[in-house]
């Protein structure tokens, strides 16, 4: 797979294999998890305050609901504008897009960590990926979005 | 049955409106620490030392309280922070005499 900034600031994604293809079309999916870790996740509490989490629950999460369906939507519409050939699978991101994929990354990441109970051992470990060890290629997931946010936030740096 | 130390209640009445809030950003195992340390920059406008600074206290004490002021903006910035999926909470600052 080929990374590369273009000319107007969009991050250009050439010869994505498939099995990584398939991982980028999986972000939206796994970041909208219902697990109850994940909303749990999502929606932390802002402190101790009764009165302040009930007014949060009410006033800020559905916003943040929106912030964060928002940003899958706009990840899906790329997807939806990748093109293959021999050499694999194309697309961009367009610079105004880069918050929007580092978000639903981020909401991916986490969302996949929560449900399988990963703890901070679990996502320093090296991982190498093999088909037979589902465990090892969910971290992988983890560890491939997380490449692609790296990437992101030095484009944006 | 063993007694217990009943810490003293601290209620937020006795915290009053004007009293400083802590903006607090806690330790995640999987936010990436490039990613925290640029979502500071733009949320509290840190340079980019001040940004590393608060995101390895983050890192390696488990928390960091980034900012410090009226409750009312404090409460923006966690807003802001829970946006961007970071863990953050407001606290009473302690108060000085």
């Amino acid at each position: 797979m080929k990374l590369q900034a273009a000319d107007d600031g969009a991050m250009l994604l050439e010869e994505i294999p498939p099995f990584l293809f398939r991982l980028l079309g999986e972000i939206p999916g796994r970041a909208s998890s219902k697990h109850p870790r994940v909303e749990a996740r999502f929606f932390p509490e802002p402190g101790s305050d009764q009165e302040l989490i009930e007014d949060w629950k009410t006033l800020v999460e559905p916003e943040l609901h929106v912030l964060f369906q928002s940003a899958r939507e706009t990840v899906r519409a790329d997807l939806r504008g990748a093109s293959a050939s021999k050499g694999g699978f194309s697309m961009r991101i367009p610079k105004p897009h880069g918050d929007a994929w580092l978000g639903a990354l981020n909401q991916a990441r986490l969302a996949i960590a929560e449900e399988s109970g990963f703890d901070e051992k679990d996502m320093a470990a090296e991982v190498v990926p093999d088909p037979e060890d589902p465990r090892a290629m969910t971290l992988f997931q983890i560890g491939f979005y997380g490449f692609l946010q790296e990437c992101l936030v030095r484009m944006q740096d | 049955m063993p007694s217990l130390d009943c810490p003293e209640k601290e209620t937020l009445e006795e915290v009053g409106l004007d009293a400083p809030w802590n903006v607090v950003v806690h330790n995640d195992p999987v936010n990436l620490m490039s990613y925290v340390a640029l979502i500071f920059r733009r949320v509290f406008g840190f340079s980019r030392e001040k940004a590393e600074a608060h995101m390895l206290e983050v890192h390696r004490k488990g928390r960091s309280i980034v900012w410090t002021g009226s409750r009312e903006q404090a409460e923006l910035f966690v807003q802001q922070l829970h946006g961007h999926l970071l863990l953050a909470t407001i606290e009473p600052a302690p108060q000085t005499q």
